[in-house]
């Protein structure tokens, strides 16, 4: 994806990325500065592209499951899960009730190590090292939890086609309320350190601020849009798995500035917490998967979507009643939420842009898909599917 | 065997080996009680050492459409005015090598060659990292140098002298000047932080903003001499605030614990607190650092007259 806002020559440009300290993935953007005030900014992106869309055409509906886990590090099972509930709705098959909170639990303990990931990353930099290292320090006891439950750390794998690989025993009921407790009380201080802390909120309170219009406008997404008052979480508008049984309370804040996203994101957590003991004192009972799962999937479409830590992931799943699927296409948060740091970024301080960008909370390789071309002259052109289909036959014929 | 000792002084004590070994020595305390407020485990005792070694063995890229002369000669000279200043405080506790009425202007100009060879090194060297964080080095130079000054004048006008030895003496035979100028001490030990760009004042080397500033295209040589030329630099400035505001320094054990004990204090707020951005940097010392410091001498002068 390429976005220009009013190209300028002959700027003093200050280039973040492709490799820069405050990006932990490869992305570029170009900020143009007027001494310590931004006036205008670009993003180029598409450096992990890696051709998972494609990648799922080639391989069954099984595998795919394992490909797509693997779009983003971070939230992997919610891929997973996505990609799972569409091909359910495919395939015309329900998991079971058990299987649906399961998946829950696991999802909402994924956001929980997701936004303590981010907060660490965030308060990193603003240079508040300190909040950074206890922060991930205590995120670890998820990570525990996560492996304790499923084996993995990153990539839980937890899902099948219709419905969960494990179960949760009670010494995993144990350990998960433990470290629950735990961190919800660390969470209680980092709410009081975000909101309390003179020297940080200098850096947060009235920062990039993003009113409710601009949001809706841009179309952002997830803990972003709800700091901006847009009352918009899928596991509300459009419950699925367990979320219907299990419902969420969206977590809504007005100001739209950074401090407002912090506030957003721990809020979040203590709704996860709830949601995890509620699961876990609710679980229903039956069994774990369905019985049997048609190999090929009969012919149509499906939308599948779900709340990220970050927002809407949003799959669109094809069949041609093949072993394959025909087309799945991605669209993952950070991709609706990028727009929003360019306008966001004019007018403040470079110092600010690091944060700013941080607080969209950006996962690069997982919205790597588009194409855009950087003609020399500078300008920037978007090719269609067929023309760059031509490109690749004449590339590889000159080739030869 | 003047020249002798002379030359000792500036190679061996207190210039020279001495210094940069103490340097790199309080670089690693400074390192490790940071790293267990942090929860880490920080590094070992030898890491700057073995940082500066390998440093100085690695090859020096000197990039393009600079100025080489400038780009060899700006860190020496950073750290030839740091060794100089070392020469006139009173070192290890003990009398300062050279001494004469005034030194103390000098000594605090010299340790301003480093930063400001440190801005005109990144402007020299043309990168865009280097040139906005030359600028806010600069910048912040014009910002902290001033309350330092002015802090470390008030004890020179409480001993009636502007010369570091006798001020050094006054501190001795009199209470802890930390007791009767609290507001001095605390500008002083800011501006000492603000001088050596540690955090929270470090937005002239902001990692996640601008990489490493203005010494974003050093490497190898001159990026270790600038890094030794810091660590002379935090020596001179922990002695020159003890010796003043800490009851003097009589003798080397005096030193070691005072300096130490100052650098721990300077650990916490170097932990506890978020970056601040470079206007927010300048906005705190002219509003609050440089008044408070005016503050404190008009309650000095007063309290003299009287």
């Amino acid at each position: 994806m390429t976005a220009v806002i009013t190209p300028k020559k002959e700027k003093f440009i200050v280039p973040i990325g492709p490799q820069h300290p405050a990006l932990k993935e490869p992305g570029h953007f170009e900020f143009a500065v007027d001494g310590e005030i931004v006036t205008d900014a670009t993003v180029r992106l598409g450096y992990v592209h890696r051709g998972i869309e494609k990648g799922t055409e080639a391989r069954t509906w099984t595998q795919n499951l394992y490909l797509v886990e693997r779009i983003c590090g971070i939230c992997s099972h919610i891929h997973a899960l996505t990609y799972a509930l569409g091909v359910e709705v495919l395939a015309e098959v329900e998991a079971p009730p058990r299987a649906q909170a399961i998946r829950v639990l696991v999802a909402e303990l994924e956001r929980i190590h997701s936004h303590l990931l981010w907060f660490g990353v965030a308060a990193h930099e603003a240079g508040f090292d300190t909040l950074f290292m206890y922060s991930w320090r205590d995120r670890e006891t998820i990570m525990d939890i996560l492996e304790a439950l499923t084996g993995n750390r990153v990539n839980y794998s937890a899902n099948v086609l219709g419905g969960v690989k494990f179960d949760v025993t009670d010494a995993q009921r144990k350990v998960i309320l433990e470290g629950i407790n735990f961190l919800e009380e660390r969470t209680h201080h980092y709410l009081n350190v975000v909101t309390t802390d003179s020297m940080f909120l200098q850096r947060t309170r009235g920062i990039g601020v993003t009113r409710l219009q601009d949001a809706q406008r841009l179309g952002i997404v997830g803990p972003t849009a709800r700091a901006s008052g847009v009352m918009r979480d899928v596991r509300v508008d459009a419950p699925y798995a367990a979320y219907v049984n299990f419902p969420i309370h969206m977590v809504v804040e007005t100001a739209g500035d950074l401090e407002a996203r912090f506030i957003v994101r721990l809020k979040e957590l203590f709704e996860s917490f709830r949601l995890i003991r509620e699961i876990l004192d609710n679980l229903p009972p039956g069994d774990l998967q369905v019985k049997r799962f048609p190999r090929r999937i009969k012919p149509g479409e499906v939308i599948s979507r779900v709340e990220a830590p970050r927002g809407e992931v949003f799959y669109y799943i094809r069949s041609t009643g093949s072993e394959n699927p025909d087309r799945v296409k991605v669209r993952t948060p950070t991709l609706c939420n990028m727009a929003s740091v360019l306008s966001l970024s004019i007018g403040h301080h470079l110092a600010d842009i690091p944060m700013l960008l941080v607080g969209i909370d950006p996962c690069f390789s997982c919205n790597d898909r588009g194409v855009a071309i950087c003609t020399s002259d500078g300008g920037h052109d978007s090719w269609t599917w067929e023309r760059l289909r031509q490109f690749g036959i004449d590339y590889y014929a000159n080739k030869v | 065997m003047d020249t002798v000792v002379n030359v000792a002084a500036l190679l061996f004590f207190p210039g020279g080996l001495f210094v940069i070994t103490a340097g790199l020595f309080y670089e690693w305390i400074d390192r490790k009680i940071i790293a267990r407020l942090q929860n880490r485990i920080g590094p070992r005792w030898f890491q700057p050492f073995a940082d500066t070694v390998k440093l100085l063995a690695k090859e020096e890229v000197v990039p393009e459409k600079v100025n080489p002369f400038f780009f060899v000669a700006l860190p020496l000279a950073a750290l030839a005015g740091a060794l100089t200043a070392a020469l006139y405080v009173p070192m290890a506790g003990l009398k300062p090598a050279f001494s004469f009425p005034g030194d103390l202007i000098v000594t605090v100009y010299l340790l301003g060659l480093l930063t400001l060879c440190t801005g005109l090194a990144g402007a020299n060297a043309r990168g865009r990292f280097s040139l906005v964080g030359a600028t806010r080095t600069l910048t912040q130079f014009f910002a902290y140098e001033a309350p330092f000054l002015l802090a470390l004048l008030g004890p020179a006008i409480a001993a009636g002298s502007w010369q570091i030895s006798e001020i050094t003496a006054y501190a001795e035979t009199h209470p802890w000047v930390l007791l009767s100028q609290p507001i001095g001490f605390i500008v002083a030990m800011i501006g000492l932080m603000g001088k050596l760009e540690l955090p929270p004042f470090d937005s002239p080397e902001a990692e996640t903003e601008i990489v490493a500033g203005a010494l974003t295209e050093y490497s190898g040589r001159g990026l270790a001499i600038f890094h030794l030329g810091k660590g002379v630099e935090l020596v001179i400035g922990l002695t020159l605030i003890t010796s003043f505001y800490l009851g003097g320094l009589a003798n080397p054990l005096d030193f070691l614990l005072k300096t130490i004990g100052l650098l721990l204090v300077m650990t916490i707020p170097q932990s506890l607190m978020t970056r601040l951005r470079i206007d927010q940097t300048v906005g705190l010392w002219w509003r609050y650092g440089a008044l408070l410091v005016l503050v404190q001498w008009l309650v000095l002068f007063a309290w003299q007259i009287v």
